[in-house]
């Protein structure tokens, strides 16, 4: 069982090198050593180093923004003291809070997630590899497009919570700041595109017997998250869309004259914002599960209670945000309801912990690198926990609000979790280079992190009464705000010793085993280290209560190799395999496919251009105001870029479509609660359900602003419904163009299919005229987005549908020429996928019309 | 301590123990007691996970793991026992939490009622980028400085003209947002004549950091006759703390706003 044998050495290089040599099995799929292969792949494992690569980039310049804010906090500074500028100094806030939650945080964990999610569940790659090489690239275009903020003028300065409405430009004119909400609005694409993927990915591809509550824990937690990122990010996409739409092209929903838009930002930040929280640490907390389970040498004490405490956590999440509004005017009974909610919620966090405690006794625990960074995250998340009962009793968040204690609070929450993930990466890291670690390296790195991190941290516990974002503060505190700023250079030079421990360890460290963890149980650990560029050789099944790997049209439960143990047979299995992977997977291949005989793809570059072309796009359009681009070359500079962008990004996604990929092959296994649909039909359910959430924040955002202005004293934009009227029927007919096409296509009928998404097309472009023509008659009665905040809520949100409808038909334009060539008469996913969207758009007219032409 | 506490929970008219008084004093009362229970948990969780992490260390003896207990490479995940333990504590944390919320529920209602409108003075409060206006209720107005009686309630209605802000006074524990278009009220009352600072606590922009404002608890009569002298036409300027640095604050504005 230990791999520790110098056979098991043997095998598990020899594993190591048939992974590369094995790369020529994907056609065009260059080697790990070569430059190229990091732009085109789109495995699994690939994306999840450059996503853990990339998060530690952001890491560093988070840290650095830290570092300036904590040099200035040394004294409290008397204008122009200090070694930045107020404005600097908030930029400095702003960037790194958005940096380290969104372009750190939720990164690294979806970088192990990327890596070993798949290996967990026994599946191949992700449901959709393409989407996911998309998905690291609009969060690596989207980090450079935050980058860029900086050099136009200056980043956003109002804080990661941009209250209104300081975020508009009246306050915040910079270009920079308005660019840094485009690259949030880019983060947020990326994040979308992966939580799709994932539950696509974790409902549909899970081995035989690998059910629901039998999956391990870190993927539990990765499952939970990706649920809370579908939806909270949804929410977060409208707050960002209005906020841009304000600063970009004029709306008013924000200003400081709207009816209640400072309070509309707070409640549509915050609705994000508290299940972003768990967002961040659940991942923690799935990987402090899996170490403390390694090396106690125990299963986790309530392993059930465990999962039912998350699940519970997950849902009410989303019920909690207000309590970030204690102070606001909002009344006693929501205070109360949210005092209540926010106790409950942090009930099953206690149980958490205590089952980890739990977990230890009668173990043989051993002080690992891992296991010190997690049992060291176990005890920061204890008093990070602690001091937040602190603030759930409502009497004294409303002194607390706004100070360090807030501060403090959520860095040992948050930077608890992020110990966690530190110890996570140590964890894997032989598994994901195939290197060993230097140990001593490792403890001598949780030493200094540790001592700088409570250096750090709890001095802002007793200097509480400095307000937050604030350098000029009571000058009794400075010696609390020194020994904070010792402790800050202390944390941050600990990463020096890191980074250095794995970079060399990465090339020259001992060849890792498959297994180095004496008690690991999880299925990553039973391929060689790095796995084969396909995971498994052999399909995995759990279906006898254990992990084996059965050959290709293999149904009987795998031969006993060698006499030897059960898990010494399926450890060894998987080294074994690996060096026939060549003949095997080509055996299993034509289960897949019929008419294919070549391997799955591995490589595209479209993800890339793609992403890059959205990137111009949103560079382009940064300096827009009031929906006009600025003057002189500069403008048309930008404009250019916006024109570049666009053309770049049609092409990929033309280009995208066209290419001929093969996603991973895989036999059904468990599939709970979506056995028997098809992989594209979940994917596209998951995303309309989010698209739900957009579009629930919009109209929330619209009935909230008018409850505030007085629901009876607003009429309709459009003084006259008739138009509206005219685009239901349109789209309602179109909606049955689009069954027709279904029908046509499943009766291989290619006249009826092409006439009929042609019939769709048209109608949505009618669709489009007529309300083209009705905007145009309301502009010229001097009604358009910035009249005021009636007419920014007629037009932006019909104008998001309408956006949707524009994106519908390059699809239908897209399905109708391929159709034109004979295509989807043998399958026609394509179509119904269409349709399901088409069908999606045409519902949420059936809402936009009464709201916002009759009542 | 929790056993005191329940109690009070239960018959909070009955008791003294839901404090009562100055919003100075309700806050300590609370702080104090979370800060003597949290750390109480809180050495209590963190010994004993030292403990057991020193007493079961691989190689001390202590932890037995037998064959059918060993974890194996892909065995299907599943928990250990000890359920009744976890219940056990899971049960005292949340007795623990809920009661010590419940208790400072009872202390919210009475900051949430507040002085009656008889005794209190009002005073309208209003943040703007960098400073704080204060108006009193013969609508003598006051740029940079609020004076108030001591022992009195005062009663502060409180909003902005430009972005959000948030006004609090740390040392007499009052707090409350300025937000746009909305009007948020609070209370306190000072014991103790002296000079406290008002601050602002809420990123507000550029002179976030110097947006405070200077709190004059004066002898009741001494305010008495500063009161009688004011009138609602008095100059603002006249009461700004000095002119100097509010000619600092408003060069950090945006040049944009009008």
């Amino acid at each position: 069982m230990t791999d520790a044998s110098p056979g098991g050495d043997a095998a598990a290089d020899g594993g190591h090198e048939v992974a590369r040599g094995g790369d020529d099995h994907g056609h065009d799929f260059p080697g790990t050593g070569s430059i190229k292969r990091w732009f085109v792949t789109t495995n699994h494992k690939d994306v999840g180093i450059l996503y853990i690569v990339t998060s530690l980039f952001f890491l560093v310049l988070g840290g650095v923004l830290a570092w300036l804010m904590r040099i200035q906090l040394l004294a409290p500074r008397a204008l122009g003291e200090g070694i930045l500028a107020p404005v600097a100094y908030n930029q400095a806030v702003s960037a790194h809070g958005l940096l380290m939650v969104f372009w750190f945080l939720s990164p690294f964990a979806f970088g192990f997630a990327n890596y070993v999610v798949p290996l967990q569940l026994g599946a191949k790659d992700l449901a959709f590899p393409r989407l996911n090489a998309l998905s690291y690239w609009l969060y690596l275009f989207s980090g450079i497009l935050f980058g860029v903020s900086f050099f136009q003028g200056g980043t956003f300065s109002g804080g990661w919570t941009m209250y209104a409405p300081l975020n508009v430009p009246t306050f915040t004119p910079d270009v920079g700041a308005s660019t840094a909400v485009l690259a949030l609005v880019l983060f947020v694409a990326s994040v979308t595109v992966s939580s799709v993927n994932f539950l696509t990915t974790m409902h549909r591809m899970r081995a035989e017997g690998l059910t629901l509550r039998n999956v391990p824990l870190f993927s539990w937690t990765i499952l939970l998250t990706a649920w809370m990122m579908l939806f909270a990010f949804a929410a977060l996409l409208a707050a960002l869309l209005v906020l841009s739409s304000d600063r970009l092209l004029g709306t008013t929903y924000f200003a400081m004259e709207s009816p209640a838009g400072a309070l509309l930002w707070t409640h549509l930040f915050w609705f994000f914002g508290h299940p972003e929280v768990y967002i961040v640490f659940f991942p923690a907390l799935g990987v402090m599960a899996e170490v403390f389970q390694t090396f106690t040498g125990r299963r986790i004490v309530g392993r059930k209670w465990f999962i039912l405490a998350m699940v519970l956590v997950a849902i009410q999440s989303f019920a909690v945000w207000m309590h970030h509004m204690f102070l606001t005017s909002i009344n006693l009974q929501v205070k109360t309801l949210f005092m209540i909610t926010t106790i409950g919620i942090s009930l099953p966090f206690d149980l958490m912990v205590f089952a980890l405690i739990y977990t230890m006794l009668k173990g043989k625990i051993r002080f690992t690198t891992p296991f010190l960074f997690v049992f060291g995250a176990l005890l920061l998340f204890i008093i990070g926990g602690i001091t937040g009962v602190f603030l759930g009793a409502v009497v004294l968040d409303y002194e607390f609000r706004g100070t360090y204690w807030v501060v403090a609070h959520f860095h040992y929450v948050m930077v608890g979790g992020v110990t966690a993930l530190v110890g996570g990466l140590y964890y894997w890291f032989p598994k994901m280079t195939g290197r060993m670690y230097d140990e001593f390296l490792g403890k001598l790195h949780f030493a200094v992190y540790f001592v700088g991190f409570n250096l750090l941290y709890f001095p802002l516990f007793v200097a509480w009464e400095t307000p937050r974002r604030v350098f000029d503060y009571a000058p009794e505190l400075a010696p609390w705000h020194q020994l904070a700023t010792v402790g800050g250079f202390v944390l941050g030079l600990s990463f020096l010793i890191m980074f250095y421990n794995l970079f060399k360890s990465a090339f020259v460290g001992d060849p890792a085993p498959d297994n180095p963890w004496e008690y690991a149980t999880t299925a990553e650990w039973a391929v060689s280290s790095p796995p084969p560029l396909e995971n498994f050789d052999g399909t995995p099944t759990y279906r006898d209560g254990h992990l084996e790997f059965l050959d290709a049209g293999e149904v009987a439960p795998s031969e006993e190799r060698s006499g030897g143990p059960t898990g010494a047979a399926v450890s060894d299995g998987g080294v074994t395999a690996s060096a026939t992977r060549a003949v095997t997977a080509d055996a299993e291949l034509p289960t897949a496919d019929a008419t294919e005989v070549e391997g799955p793809s591995h490589a595209s570059i479209w993800p890339f251009v793609l992403s890059a072309g959205a990137f111009l796009v949103l560079l382009g359009l940064s300096p827009l105001q009031d929906a006009a681009f600025p003057e002189g070359m500069v403008g048309a500079a930008y404009a250019t870029t916006t024109v570049a962008g666009g053309v770049v990004t049609l092409g990929s996604l033309v280009a995208m479509g066209l290419e001929p990929f093969r996603g991973p092959v895989f036999e059904e296994g468990e599939a709970w609660p979506f056995a028997g649909i098809d992989n594209g039909k979940v994917g596209m359910w998951i995303f309309l359900a989010s698209d739900v959430v957009l579009f629930g924040g919009f109209l929330g955002a619209y009935v909230f602003t008018r409850v505030a202005f007085g629901w009876t004293g607003w009429e309709p934009i459009p003084s006259d419904p008739i138009p509206g009227l005219v685009n239901t029927y349109i789209l309602l007919t179109s909606s049955f163009t689009v069954v027709l096409a279904l029908v046509a296509a499943e009766k291989k009928h290619k006249w009826g299919l092409v006439t009929s998404l042609g019939a769709t097309f048209v109608l949505g472009i009618g669709f489009l005229v007529n309300k083209g023509l009705e905007w145009q008659h309301l502009f010229h009665e001097g009604l358009w987005l910035s009249t005021n905040v009636r007419a920014s809520t007629f037009f932006l949100t019909t104008g998001l549908h309408a956006a949707h409808v524009i994106a519908g038909l390059v699809i239908a334009l897209y399905l109708t020429a391929r159709a034109w060539r004979g295509a989807y008469l043998e399958d026609s996913r394509s179509v119904e996928y269409f349709g399901l969207y088409w069908h999606f758009v045409d519902i949420v007219w059936l809402f936009l019309f009464p709201l916002f032409y009759i009542l | 301590m929790v056993t005191e506490l329940v109690p009070a929970a239960a018959f909070p008219l009955q008791s003294g123990l839901v404090p009562r008084g100055t919003r100075t004093f309700v806050f300590e009362s609370i702080f104090e007691v979370f800060l003597l229970l949290g750390t109480l948990v809180g050495v209590v969780v963190v010994g004993y996970m030292l403990y057991n992490a020193y007493k079961y260390r691989s190689g001390s003896g202590n932890g037995h793991i037998d064959d059918e207990d060993r974890l194996v490479l892909g065995e299907l995940p599943s928990g250990s026992g000890g359920g009744r333990k976890l219940f056990t504590s899971f049960f005292m944390s949340m007795i623990i939490v809920v009661s010590l919320v419940s208790w400072t529920y009872l202390t919210l209602l009475y900051v949430e009622e507040g002085p009656s409108d008889a005794e209190s003075l009002d005073v309208e409060v209003e943040g703007y980028q960098f400073g704080w206006r204060f108006t009193y209720p013969n609508g003598h107005t006051t740029d940079g400085v609020l004076r108030v009686p001591a022992d009195r309630p005062v009663q502060l209605t409180i909003t902005t003209a430009d972005v959000f802000h948030n006004f609090g006074i740390t040392e007499l524990r009052v707090k409350s947002d300025a937000i746009p278009g909305q009007e948020t009220e609070t209370w306190f009352t000072a014991d103790e004549p002296g000079t406290y600072t008002a601050q602002c606590y809420e990123l507000c922009g550029a002179g976030h950091s110097y947006m405070s404002a200077e709190v004059v608890v004066m002898p009741p009569d001494e305010y008495e006759a500063w009161y009688a002298n004011t009138t609602a036409d008095n100059a603002t300027a006249s009461e700004s703390s000095t002119d100097e640095s509010v000619a600092a604050k408003s060069s950090l504005r945006p040049a944009v706003v009008p």
